[in-house]
């Protein structure tokens, strides 16, 4: 009887030991671990898995554990220092392609065929080896490609599009609960937002999630997916008044005899016209 | 409908654009839209006066209607 559920506590023991020495040594996820650590990992493993099952000694199997727990820590510390270890422990990364050119030589030395080449750019949706400029392995690995100037995708600048920044939403409700510490990091309050839902006629409970957004509108999921709430409309409407107030002020313009007027009007014309240029990313994305 | 009463309709819609705009401007958090924001309540504010005195002349030339 004794012995299993010694056993069983030794296990335990090992298991927090190693959780936490798996901690120590990195963060990264497991397919992105430097061959060298998943070295220590799998020593780690080993040593914990003989202890557990008594065919070690516990003080020297602790000692190895140290010792393997010690080694990757203290040459991660120097990689950061140093960037010739960095470089012995790592590697170097290698160019595959450059220029648009494979380059065959490297991708002998990384023992990979053209097929794998490949197959590799088509798991990062490159289909067409001319859509490449350049490629590189990492240390871990991975392939990166860095793609021709005319195959890239468009971004707002290419298109010389202004467009508003915007910050991460914040959640304010979740499962009908009103979250205190992200409504206060926006400067609101817990009335603020029952306003706003009395406003879209939506009771607290009936709210799955809710989310403000930069500019301070309030977006809904209800539970009841039957109930149609409306979505903020109102910086759409604003654009739309501004452009009546704008077409309006033309009118105005056309009509009247007195000069003075009619300037004045022509002149607050233009001013929206332009204002409305100005404001359009904003108001309208 | 008058002249008159017209301009009082397109003074009371920029109005209402103005506080629409002026309640984004309180709402934002980021800076550089606060200052668009700002920006924009000011010429707003130009234009809602030079309407508000053009709003004046008329009904000093149309006195039969003033008020509507």
């Amino acid at each position: 009887m004794e012995e299993p559920v010694y056993l069983i506590i030794r296990s335990l023991v090992l298991f927090f030991l190693v959780w936490f020495s798996v901690r120590l040594i990195g963060k990264r996820s497991i397919s992105k671990v430097k061959p060298f650590n998943l070295m220590s990992y799998i020593v780690l493993a080993i040593v914990t898995t003989l202890m557990s099952l008594n065919l070690i000694a516990l003080v020297p199997g602790f000692i190895v554990l140290l010792t393997w727990l010690v080694l990757p820590l203290a040459l991660d510390l120097l990689a950061i220092k140093s960037e010739v270890i960095h470089q012995l422990i790592n590697g170097k990364e290698n160019v595959l392609i450059k220029h648009g050119k494979i380059m065959e030589e490297n991708l002998l030395q990384v023992r990979m065929t053209g097929e794998d080449l490949l197959a590799e750019l088509r798991s990062k949706n490159i289909f067409n080896l001319t859509d490449v400029e350049f490629a590189v392995m990492e240390t871990n690995g991975e392939i990166n490609a860095y793609l021709k100037s005319d195959q890239k995708p468009v971004t707002a600048h290419d298109l010389g599009q202004k467009v508003a920044p915007q910050a991460e939403p914040q959640t304010v409700i979740m499962d009908g609960n009103i979250l205190n510490e992200p409504l206060f990091s926006l400067g609101l309050n817990q009335e603020w937002l029952k306003v706003e839902l009395e406003k879209m006629g939506v009771a607290q409970e009936n709210v799955f999630l809710g989310q403000v957004d930069s500019s301070g509108d309030l977006f809904l999921d209800l539970f009841d997916d039957a109930v149609e709430i409306p979505k903020p409309k109102v910086k759409e409407l604003l654009y739309a008044n501004l452009q009546k107030v704008q077409a309006d002020l033309s009118t105005f313009s056309l009509q009247t005899e007195n000069k003075n007027a009619k300037s004045m009007y022509l002149k607050n014309s233009q001013k929206i016209e332009n204002l409305l240029d100005k404001l359009r990313p904003y108001l309208l994305n | 409908m008058t002249v008159a009463s017209q301009v009082k309709q397109t003074l009371a819609s920029l109005k209402g654009v103005r506080g629409t705009l002026n309640m984004y401007t309180l709402q934002t958090r980021d800076d550089e839209i606060q200052s668009v924001y700002t920006n924009s309540l000011e010429i707003a504010d130009n234009i809602i006066s030079d309407l508000e005195d053009r709003l004046k002349n008329l009904e000093l030339e149309e006195p039969q209607y003033k008020g509507n």
